[in-house]
């Protein structure tokens, strides 16, 4: 998989998540759920708000001195025996990464969850090269398992699939046999998969942080998984975007309980880890140890209008609060980042050409920038792809000459006012009881997910209320 | 191009993005001083009833004991467990707390990579003792050393965490400031630094929790 899941258009992406009334109603009771356990972790540590400012000074801080961090952590790698390649592209990492596998003759790869993987195509390079390549998070290998069918949520990637999905999942590719409980079928994963782990000669994790002066990285999880990928096989490859890195444990500190906090709504997950290369006299853990720092378009953010991006820690909250990601969910956004930041971040790698569509998928409501832990303002870096879009000249000739028209009309109170007389008889063709149900272009995308009412009658208006109210106030 | 070449490379570009010339010294902001306090003053007793709380939340059982019985407190533990056998850090304190399970694999250096992780895949239950504990989040602190390796948490079924009550801290924000303390003052710290909050569970089958999907099915803290 890479940046882009769905090469389909945009429109027939989101009617596909519109007509998915399992997902809807999966997606909306995940975030209702994940929102209220997030401002119940939020408010045990007191002064939230103090906390996300201190979560801003610690990522604004780290990516201003990037350069200067990444080489203290490549050098501090490298004094306990790892080794540090630097990535300018997806090719390079993911061919870095191949080399090493095919170096140590592996044919067996776990894998724990990361995004930064998918972006370089990591799965697809590796099973060509001939290995077998296990997803190890249950969400993934639930996901690898369906023919590798895309995840639609950060943290929770397999959340558009119910337990009937994913118990014939499991009956057909893996023999399974028992009933549609999530303890079984979870239970019947972990038996699997320990063998995987235990065969495995390499294991690849991502990194939710490296720390400079220490040199390691760390792993954030619930399941124990990533620790596994990292203790067992005998050399372990960590892949991390180069923006992903703090100054000490006291920066990860702070950035893990807001992102355990934002992402599930807990203190802390069940495992944090601080790992890198085994230690003289301990016996398992890596042997050999690789941290891949991946570029791959980062760089061009890095200092532009869009530089409070790069902030992000992946904690998926501002998708829990998103009113355009309940209702058309991840698989509608073609990318392996949905929801808001997936919104900003998408174009950013990818480029307008494939994503333009996307950062017009928000209700600019800054519900996104009311919860990002590390204060992206993410309703306004919408707006100005938005801007950036327009200038460039990427939307449709028809889009452009409808803005213009409504941009003339609504600029107008005069002209505004005389079309309202008219909107009453000149939509009843289109209207059926009191509701448009066809129409052109704006009216067409506008009514596919929602409801439009008809214009009321002139004498019913609030303008004509309001000359009523008006005349009365004089006499 | 070579690996150190790339490097360069790398970096010089990330310098002139930000259009500046490659920085050699940084001062970090001091954070401690702005993180919030919720809690205040607290006793050790204080800490011991937060971790309580705490724990019920995460799935894990908390049995109170003392140094005198907590043989038989281990005991009656990996009884309930199912028996079998049981796998222990290398850790001196249990010499000193005069701890001895029949059926039982020590992890040690001398038995190598393959031993352990097998003996360790094999163990119904892992007993270690913890570095440190967090009251807020429920977790035991431990580091990989030659006699603790990091799948000993994560490959037996059950998993019991020995806390002495001197080592409660309040919460993470302490015991990474220690542990950054060691690592400033050039002092080793193990490989791998674990922060463990309960058993492992997953919620990726429609958000409903499970516990145990990889690592243990189970956790017990004693507090000693």
């Amino acid at each position: 998989m890479s940046l882009q899941t769905d090469k389909r258009d945009f429109s027939e992406r989101t009617l596909d998540g519109l007509g998915d009334s399992f997902m809807r109603n999966a997606v909306g009771s995940a975030q209702d759920s994940l929102k209220t356990r997030r401002l119940s972790a939020a408010t045990t540590l007191g002064d939230w708000e103090q906390w996300r400012n201190v979560g801003q000074l610690i990522r604004q801080h780290t990516l201003q001195n990037l350069d200067y961090y990444l080489e203290q952590l490549a050098d501090n790698v490298e004094k306990q025996g790892g080794h540090v390649y630097f990535a300018a592209t997806k090719e390079e990492a993911s061919s870095y990464i191949r080399d090493v596998v095919v170096r140590k003759q592996a044919t067996k790869v776990v894998k724990s969850k990361s995004m930064v993987t998918e972006e370089i195509e990591l799965n697809r390079v590796l099973i060509e090269a001939g290995c077998e390549l296990i997803e190890t998070d249950l969400g993934e290998y639930i996901l690898q398992m369906d023919d590798w069918d895309p995840p639609s949520h950060i943290v929770a990637p397999a959340l558009h699939k119910d337990r009937r999905q994913i118990q014939r999942v499991f009956s057909e590719k893996l023999g399974y046999t028992g009933d549609e409980t999530p303890e079984n079928l979870a239970g019947f994963a972990r038996t699997v998969l320990r063998q995987k782990f235990l065969e495995a000669e390499v294991g690849i994790t991502g990194c939710n942080f490296a720390i400079a002066n220490l040199g390691a990285i760390n792993l954030v999880t619930n399941e124990g998984n990533g620790d596994l990928t990292a203790a067992i096989p005998k050399t372990h490859i960590a892949v991390m975007g180069m923006e992903r890195i703090v100054p000490t444990l006291e920066e990860m500190e702070v950035l893990d309980n807001l992102l355990c906090r934002s992402a599930v709504g807990q203190k802390l997950t069940s495992y944090i880890t601080v790992m890198g290369p085994s230690a003289a006299g301990e016996t398992d853990g890596p042997e050999e140890f690789h941290l891949v720092v991946v570029d791959n378009g980062r760089s061009d953010i890095l200092g532009s209008e869009f530089n409070e991006a790069l902030q992000c820690i992946r904690c998926g909250a501002c998708l829990n609060v998103c009113p355009i990601y309940r209702h058309i969910g991840g698989h509608a956004y073609g990318s392996i980042y949905p929801g808001p930041i997936g919104a900003v971040i998408t174009p950013l790698l990818g480029g307008y050409d494939d994503y333009k569509e996307l950062p017009f998928a928000s209700s600019l409501c800054g519900a996104c920038t009311d919860v990002c832990p590390v204060k992206i303002p993410l309703h306004e870096q919408l707006i100005m792809h938005r801007q950036n879009i327009v200038q460039q000249r990427r939307t449709g000739a028809g889009d452009r000459l409808q803005m213009k028209a409504a941009s003339r009309l609504l600029s107008s109170p005069a002209l505004f006012g005389r079309s309202l007389r008219f909107a009453h008889s000149a939509s009843r063709l289109m209207s059926k009881r009191g509701r448009i149900v066809r129409g052109p272009a704006l009216i067409h995308g506008w009514i596919h997910a929602r409801d439009l009412k008809q214009p009321v009658k002139q004498q019913d208006s609030f303008r004509a209320w309001m000359e009523k109210r008006k005349g009365g106030a004089e006499q | 191009m070579t690996v150190s070449s790339n490097k360069e490379a790398f970096l010089n570009t990330i310098a002139s993005k930000l259009g500046r010339e490659r920085k050699t010294h940084v001062q970090r902001p001091v954070i401690q001083d702005l993180i919030p306090d919720s809690y205040g003053q607290l006793t050790n007793d204080d800490l011991v009833e937060i971790l309580k709380e705490q724990c019920f939340f995460i799935h894990t059982q908390v049995i109170e004991s003392n140094p005198e019985i907590l043989q038989r407190t281990l005991d009656d533990l990996i009884e309930a467990n199912g028996g079998g056998i049981v796998m222990t850090s290398g850790d001196s304190r249990f010499e000193g707390y005069g701890l001895a399970f029949p059926e039982a694999f020590v992890w040690e250096e001398a038995a190598g990579r393959e031993a352990n992780i097998k003996r360790a895949e094999s163990a119904n239950t892992a007993i270690i003792f913890a570095d440190c504990a967090l009251a807020e989040s429920g977790t035991v602190v431990v580091e990989s050393r030659p006699d603790q390796g990091r799948s000993l948490h994560f490959l037996p079924a059950h998993y019991i965490a020995v806390i002495e009550r001197q080592r409660l801290v309040l919460r993470s924000t302490q015991a990474a400031a220690a542990f950054n303390r060691r690592i400033q003052a050039g002092e080793p710290v193990g490989s791998s630094i674990n922060f463990i909050s309960g058993p492992s569970n997953s919620a990726d089958i429609e958000m409903k929790l499970v516990v145990g999907v990889h690592g243990p099915l189970r956790a017990t803290y004693v507090l000693i």
